[in-house]
């Protein structure tokens, strides 16, 4: 009699603790690609890393970015070491951009059913030691336990203190930037 | 007369010579390649447990010695335990070493060219891996945990 009950309440316990569906909470990742891309009529610019580190938490909506910045390269070597020096982004300085934000329209988000959700972000950018404000647009696509997330926003040079007056700085790197954000989380 | 013509030859030909000097120094550094990490010299060989905590003792002194300022840093030698190996966006391999007691590791991403020297079977073994820093371990008070050093360009070095 003893054993039979034991076995039922056990049976009742885990066929509770089964039917409720496990809450995502935060989701990190290392998959992620950051694009830098700057147009002007001297020459086009592009650096690709994939090397940061993004966190979503799909409770609160929290997303923050961590970004290495010497993970950054060009396909010019030049424009990789000046890209780093102490006269363009100092990344021995500052060898970290991050990003800090929340999504303000979580509820319109179900990160339980497939389809593709328009997320708006805001938060601050730190980036060469200056912290900005910053609103973007990220579409998050959920296909089953994986979400792929992808944002662009432009950033004006002169607001991360990196401002040039003369010389080939000057005409070959636009004031404004455009940056491409890709990450997969896996729920 | 004679004089004169041999002069201006002479000035054409040092001219022309310091036109193609410039033009040399243009096309090299507008086509300068990337240094090779895997064929330059190793600045420090050590085991994964030890740069971690250089790093997590003292963040600022760490980069000033292990990072460049134009961001040709430092070429380690790192020795460490695989407890973890995945693949980037960019489907290259990522070699995770960490010891069990640490709270981060060094994480060490291949190449196109090296991808193919890591397999599953590594995993759990002590391995000796060569690349360039990017980035040093710490705590980071946002994400709300450690982050890893950060190795690119790497090979499994031979031990």
């Amino acid at each position: 009699m003893k054993k039979i009950s034991v076995l039922a309440i056990l049976t009742v316990v885990t066929v509770t603790l089964f039917s409720f569906k496990p809450l995502i909470g935060k989701l990190t990742t290392t998959k992620t690609h950051i694009k830098f891309f700057s147009s002007t009529p001297a020459e086009d610019i592009e650096a690709h890393n994939y090397k940061s580190i993004g966190t979503l938490d799909t409770q609160n909506g929290e997303v923050v970015f961590s970004v290495p910045m010497q993970s950054f390269e060009f396909e010019k070597a030049l424009m990789q070491k000046h890209f780093n020096s102490d006269k363009f982004l100092d990344t021995k300085t500052f060898p970290k951009a991050k990003f800090v934000g929340s999504i303000t329209n979580l509820s319109e988000i179900n990160f339980e059913k497939n389809g593709t959700y328009q997320a708006h972000v805001k938060g601050e950018l730190t980036l060469h030691g200056k912290t900005n404000p910053l609103q973007e647009k990220i579409s998050i696509q959920v296909i089953e336990s994986l979400l792929k997330t992808t944002g662009k926003f432009t950033i004006k040079l002169a607001d991360y203190g990196i401002a040039f007056e003369k010389g080939k700085p000057s005409t070959n790197i636009s004031k404004t930037v455009d940056i491409t954000i890709d990450a997969e989380f896996q729920k | 007369m004679m004089a004169k013509v041999k002069l201006i030859k002479r000035i054409g030909l040092v001219s022309l010579i310091l036109m193609a000097i410039g033009g040399g120094i243009i096309y090299y550094l507008f086509h300068m390649p990337h240094r090779n990490v895997q064929e330059a010299k190793v600045d420090y060989s050590l085991k994964a447990s030890d740069i971690v905590q250089e790093y997590l003792s003292n963040q600022q002194e760490a980069n000033q010695k292990y990072l460049d300022s134009e961001g040709d840093s430092k070429i380690l030698q790192v020795t460490g335990l695989v407890s973890d190996i995945s693949e980037d966006f960019n489907s290259n391999i990522v070699v995770l070493l960490r010891s069990p007691r640490d709270s981060a590791g060094v994480s060490c991403t291949f190449s196109p060219e090296t991808n193919k020297h890591i397999n599953s079977g590594q995993l759990g073994k002590v391995i000796t891996v060569k690349g360039v820093i990017r980035s040093g371990a710490s705590f980071d008070p946002d994400l709300s945990m450690y982050e890893n050093v950060i190795m690119e360009k790497c090979d499994v070095q031979n031990n």
